[in-house]
């Protein structure tokens, strides 16, 4: 649109937004290596100690832990149901596609408050008594990341043409087992790699659903943080920056992959 | 041929029956709770008249109502002054900046709230700071409250809005407003004959988006105000996992309600996105990503990503 | 070559500076993307700007309407200065290659878009954009949206639209370019009625030299930031100046010395660059006689190389004395039988021998 520089209204307005957004998380850095600061402008004295008793709290290191180990499996279980379904659905069903958007759409337009109001009824009687169990969390974090692995793989399998892929596979004499796993996965990789990553990151800061469904048994980092926050400021601001940095770490090695495959594409 | 089908249910059925178990079946259970007696059996419609009565979730209705439309309000409206003001930058700094406000919407619920009890709780920096040096602009505000909820809501609206909306700008061709000059408008006039009424399905449909998003915050504040501030997610939180006695008849039929709320500000959000793309074909957000929905989290990660 | 600019009786010398361009200059960072330019329009004129892309005439229009800003120079529009002016200011319309139709007014809010921002009333308002429907043939169009017209609508809705508050002066950026070949045509003929009917002073910019030829009263052709040669029509396809305008305006076979001193012989002249039209060369198949008005020709034997059939015109490339030029022949049925390889005469008429000035000069 256009190459020259902005003009001074346009500086100012991103400069105070750029304070604003970032200055809670300046703030929250500086509480988290302050040993005393009460009322000046900065810290009178720096500290490394909050982030040692940090790594010396066991419950902490437990809820990561935690939180780590139900991720991963959340994501791998997405993993081997999603990729052969909406292989399945674009390549050979590409009629269901509309019907898949709403499922879905669903889990955005529906809270998180609301979608453990549901679990909650549904599996804290009868037959499928799951309750605070971890089994009714994974379930829950699959329809949370329900939609960027849909769309991830979904996008991966159209950007590589899975269909003319696979047709050419199967002309060679591939069958079509053989071709999914020999053609298809390899190509579609990277793409699902970035989507199983960022729905690991989405996981990783969820805290509504963890909190409602297994809060009183599972700590997660999340709900560890949340019970911290009235105890030590300090040192549950150390915590909020090891995860904020931990997350910014994650997205740059999703953007780096992003890149490449966007770099591959052209 | 036999074989093929069998190939393909299975390689179907296990995520129809994820979907089923985990999506379907707790929608459907919430439903026919929100009918049923406090003691579960038969069907009623007492909950529903119940919540639009009772004078206390009235309360919680119209303060999530209240705190959500003005949060999105607020964010819609500093949003469309920065996307215009980001557009107006070459691409390499429009889009480290974006970047930066993106990085900062990774930082919500929980640990959001905490920065902002640092910042202005009790004994936050700049409350203690601002006692000291003897201002008083936070007199009137306690941050455990109704301005302190909307201070932080209006935080994680911001990002978001500036996301959604700076690709319209780029939809209004520089040509337009040649033209339009050319014709005898002024700047303004530009704006409000063309300008604004071109920008108006992303502008509406970023506020279903935010108001759908502040409707269902939950973590942040609980995480900030607890169960001292009635807000209607709060009030479903602790009536179906609540530490003292729970009623999910109730709690189902609040979460209904609240997702009609959200459900039908998305609905507005896909409505205008349609209508976007009806305006000249092209939709600048781009045919996959204009949902919008689908550019919540981490959008310039799934732009770069190639989606 | 139908429609002849003999028709066009108003500007005299007197009244040729309607428009008046003095000394224009514009640079891009290090790049002079108009380098001193002159130009004088008649009232109710129409003057095309032609030449390749790059060149600077879009920047010159925009220029002229106010939307991009000059170096130096002056612009004057019938005799008031407009280069201070804003470009709402100027009195100038402007319809743009790619329509600019504001997609969420009507065809009739669009035409009547420049009125309602000169506070003109809604029921006058209304009669002059029926009018201006009626003028580009668009009245049951008038509740339509843009998006749904085909491009060629689209265009006559934006010329409606400039058209509409009267300007002293209309810029056409290159209006026929995104259109395709049948209705750039017919939009074409369109353009040129209704410019006449009102007698629109009319500045066109195109970088197609049929368009130009058709169109035009008057041409200019620029080059990097220059006029190369202005004149009517028949002037510029007659005689190019150079041969930058020879090569832009038809398909010239131009030759340097040498190569014109082996087709001609001998040359009056100390130019160094020569050009002759493709169909001022006659062509002789082998054995046909040299017809008795053939005085003062040249003739060269040579050999086609290639043969095209361009509908109405027959295309023949041949080498003659180790020179290539081209030669059209009109398809009347007797040269559908020149063959590739075949040897032929040519006769050359040193009177239709162009003499080229050297570039710039």
């Amino acid at each position: 649109m256009n190459t020259r520089k902005a003009g001074i209204a346009p500086r100012t307005f991103m400069l105070l937004l750029m304070v604003y957004l970032l200055l809670p998380l300046l703030a929250t850095g500086l509480y988290a290596f302050a040993q005393d600061w009460q009322n000046t402008l900065l810290p009178r004295s720096w500290t490394l100690g909050w982030f040692r008793d940090m790594f010396q709290d066991i419950r902490f290191l437990e809820a990561l832990w935690t939180s780590l180990y139900l991720c991963v499996i959340s994501v791998l279980l997405s993993l081997a149901v999603m990729l052969p379904a909406v292989f399945v659905i674009t390549v050979y069903f590409p009629r269901w596609e509309s019907f898949m958007k709403g499922v879905v759409v669903l889990p955005y337009a529906v809270p998180g408050v609301v979608a453990a109001v549901g679990l909650i009824r549904a599996y804290s009687s009868g037959p499928f008594d799951i309750s605070g169990t971890a089994y009714l969390l994974v379930g829950a974090y699959f329809v949370v990341i329900l939609p960027y692995m849909y769309q991830g793989i979904r996008n991966s399998l159209l950007s590589v043409s899975a269909v003319e892929l696979l047709n050419a596979a199967e002309l060679l004499g591939a069958r079509r087992r053989s071709a999914f796993v020999n053609v298809i996965l390899p190509n579609i990789w990277p793409g699902v790699m970035v989507s199983a990553l960022l729905s690991f990151s989405v996981l990783f800061g969820e805290f509504v659903l963890t909190n409602m469904l297994v809060g009183g048994h599972i700590q997660t980092i999340q709900v560890y943080l949340f019970r911290r926050v009235g105890e030590s400021g300090h040192l549950a601001s150390a915590i909020a920056i090891s995860y904020f940095v931990f997350i910014l770490l994650l997205s740059a090695v999703l953007m780096k992959l992003g890149m490449k495959i966007k770099g591959q594409a052209k | 041929m036999k074989q093929r089908e069998r190939g393909l249910i299975l390689a179907l059925a296990p995520f129809v029956l994820m979907v089923l178990a985990f999506q379907v079946v707790p929608v459907f259970s919430m439903l026919t709770g929100s009918f049923r007696d406090a003691d579960g059996a038969g069907f009623t419609l007492g909950n529903y008249q119940h919540a639009l009565s009772s004078a206390y979730y009235q309360q919680a209705i119209k303060n999530s109502l209240l705190i959500s439309a003005l949060s999105s309000l607020i964010g819609l409206a500093v949003g469309l002054v920065c996307a215009y003001c980001i557009t107006r930058f070459a691409p390499a700094v429009r889009d480290r900046l974006l970047m930066l406000s993106n990085m900062t919407s990774n930082f919500a619920g929980v640990p959001l709230a905490f920065a902002y009890i640092i910042l202005l709780g009790n004994n936050g920096v700049f409350t203690l700071l601002f006692k000291q040096w003897g201002w008083n602009v936070f007199d009137g505000f306690n941050l455990y409250s109704w301005s302190g909820l909307i201070l932080v809501y209006v935080y994680f609206q911001i990002p978001l809005a500036l996301l959604l909306l700076y690709p319209a700008f780029y939809g209004i061709r520089e040509q337009w407003k040649e033209a339009a000059a050319l014709l005898g408008a002024g700047t303004w006039q530009f704006w409000r004959t063309v300008g604004l009424p071109m920008l108006s399905p992303a502008i509406f449909g970023t506020l279903g988006i935010l108001f759908a998003n502040a409707m269902g915050a939950y973590a942040t504040a609980y995480a900030l105000v607890g169960g001292n501030y009635n807000l209607l997610a709060v009030r479903i939180g602790s009536l179906v996992a609540g530490d003292v006695v729970t009623q999910p008849q109730m709690g189902s039929t609040l979460a209904v309600l609240l997702a009609l709320s959200t459900l039908l500000a998305v609905f507005l959000n896909q409505r205008m996105v349609r209508r976007m793309e009806g305006f000249g074909g092209r939709s600048p957000a781009g045919r996959e990503r204009s949902s919008g929905l689908f550019r919540r989290r981490w959008p310039a990660v799934r732009e770069e990503a190639g989606q | 070559m139908k429609i002849k600019s003999s028709i066009y009786i108003r500007g005299g010398t007197e009244m040729n500076d309607y428009l008046k361009l003095q000394g224009i200059r514009k640079r891009f960072g290090d790049a002079p993307v108009l380098a001193g330019v002159d130009l004088n329009i008649g009232e109710g004129e129409l003057v095309t700007l032609l030449g390749p892309s790059g060149c600077g005439k879009s920047t010159l229009l925009r220029c002229i309407a106010g939307l991009t800003e000059l170096d130096s120079g002056s612009i004057l529009l019938a005799g008031k200065e407009l280069t201070k002016l804003p470009p709402r200011s100027r009195d100038v319309g402007m319809v743009f290659q790619s329509y600019a139709l504001f997609p969420n007014l009507t065809v009739s809010q669009n035409v009547e878009y420049g009125m309602r921002m000169r506070g003109v009333a809604p029921a006058a308002r209304r009669s002059r954009c029926e009018e201006l429907l009626a003028l580009v043939d668009l009245e049951d169009k008038r509740d339509v949206y843009p998006q749904s017209l085909s491009g060629g609508q689209q265009q006559r809705v934006a010329l409606a639209r400039s058209l509409a508050v009267q300007p002293k002066l209309l810029l056409l950026d290159e209006p026929l370019s995104a259109l395709d070949a049948k209705i750039r045509k017919n939009l074409r003929a369109e353009i040129r009625d209704i410019q006449r009917r009102l007698g629109m002073t009319t500045l066109f910019v195109t970088h197609d030299q049929e368009e130009a030829l058709i169109l035009s009263d008057r041409i200019c052709i620029m080059n990097q930031g220059r006029m190369v040669q202005e004149g009517s029509p028949e002037q510029l396809y007659t005689a190019p100046r150079t041969e930058f305008a020879a090569r832009f305006m038809g398909s010239y076979n131009v030759f340097n010395r040498a190569e014109a001193l082996k087709l001609f012989r001998r040359i009056d002249s100390r130019a160094d660059r020569f050009a002759i039209r493709p169909e001022a060369v006659t062509l002789l198949a082998e054995g046909e006689a040299i017809q008795d008005d053939a005085d003062g020709m040249m003739d060269v034997h040579g050999q086609v190389q290639a043969v095209s059939i361009l509908g109405n015109i027959i295309r023949a490339a041949v080498v003659a004395e180790g020179v290539h030029l081209t030669v059209d022949l009109l398809n009347d049925g007797r040269w559908l039988r020149v063959r590739e390889g075949d040897r032929v005469t040519l006769l050359l008429d040193p009177a239709q021998l162009l003499h080229l000035e050297q570039e710039g000069a």
